[in-house]
């Protein structure tokens, strides 16, 4: 997924999680456009029969200029804390920021039950990832089965799936070709 | 430099070195000189400068024609734009930044600590990173 920002490519990047030196200074190393968004903070959203639409919620949260296309999306464990039509909602929003190669990441889980991981992710290198403990817990664990996930994430297909320890699944996604409408 | 009790609405430019730490809403563009807003410093404003370095509060976007350094206290809301970006430990940022190297490579001035996949955690110099494999 990282491939290309290792041979120097220009990489237009979406970071869900708040912003960490390490990736910051990953990125730093050749020509990007990292967005950060930070939608953990928001975190739980108002549910939306209390008014506010979730793709209204992340189109606030996210105001992204029209062009914007991104290679490659870190969703991290985001996905853990949305309810489906939360989730639903945010793919919608993102998709007319994707496109053909558009890579992403996300952690999911192999049984609900999986314990929170409640810690905050980012890049060291290319093939590490930095681990620090939250600074304060996040309310509304309660992750996906992994069929859900998938359905909710219908734009990706699940390129790889790798089991973690404590039925953590590292999930890397690439957006199905041809299958998915990515007009404005 | 632009005192604590100063309050400054409008465009600010110069020829100099600018250190605010007080209120500036409006613009601020120094070309080629540093701007820094120290820790009691509050900008609503645009900044460009050669190397800018926040301690304070920004809510603009910021163009450093060198660098731009957000420092553990700063907290930025904006979109950056630099060759170079370092954000320190403890930095609240959200927004995009904009980065091209090109030839001034650097490396992450914010401590690090190397560790093996899936080991208990070790005795570090920053026990509140952690690494893993991805």
């Amino acid at each position: 997924m990282l491939q290309r920002v290792e041979e120097g490519e220009r990489v237009t990047v979406l970071d869900v999680g708040p912003a960490l030196p390490e990736t910051v200074a990953f990125f730093s190393n050749g020509p990007c456009t990292l967005h950060i968004a930070d939608l953990f903070s928001a975190l739980p959203l108002p549910p939306e029969d209390a008014g506010f639409a979730y793709s209204e919620q992340f189109r606030a949260l996210l105001p992204l200029p029209r062009n914007t296309r991104f290679d490659i999306c870190l969703f991290w464990d985001l996905f853990n804390y949305l309810p489906a039509a939360a989730a639903s909602a945010l793919m919608q929003v993102l998709r007319p920021h994707l496109h053909a190669e558009t890579r992403g990441h996300a952690f999911g889980v192999h049984k609900r039950g999986a314990p929170e991981d409640s810690r905050i992710h980012g890049i060291e290198s290319a093939d590490t990832l930095s681990l620090r403990p939250r600074r304060q817990p996040l309310q509304g664990y309660a992750p996906m089965p992994q069929a859900q996930l998938q359905t909710v994430l219908a734009d990706f297909r699940f390129e790889r799936s790798v089991l973690l320890g404590d039925s953590r699944l590292e999930i890397l996604l690439r957006l199905r070709q041809g299958e998915t409408d990515l007009t404005l | 430099m632009i005192g604590p009790s100063i309050h400054i609405k409008g465009t600010v430019t110069g020829g100099e070195d600018l250190l605010i730490q007080g209120k500036v809403e409006g613009t601020i563009d120094l070309g080629d000189h540093e701007v820094a807003v120290g820790q009691s410093g509050k900008v609503t404003a645009d900044i460009k400068a050669k190397t800018i370095k926040i301690e304070g509060e920004v809510a603009g976007d910021v163009t450093g024609s060198e660098k731009v350094v957000i420092a553990k206290s700063g907290k930025v809301r904006g979109n950056i734009v630099a060759p170079r970006v370092t954000l320190e430990d403890g930095a609240i940022f959200k927004g995009s930044i904009d980065m091209d190297p090109g030839d001034t490579r650097t490396t992450q001035a914010a401590p690090r600590v190397e560790k093996p996949v899936a080991a208990t955690p070790a005795s570090t110099a920053n026990p509140g990173l952690d690494l893993k494999h991805g």
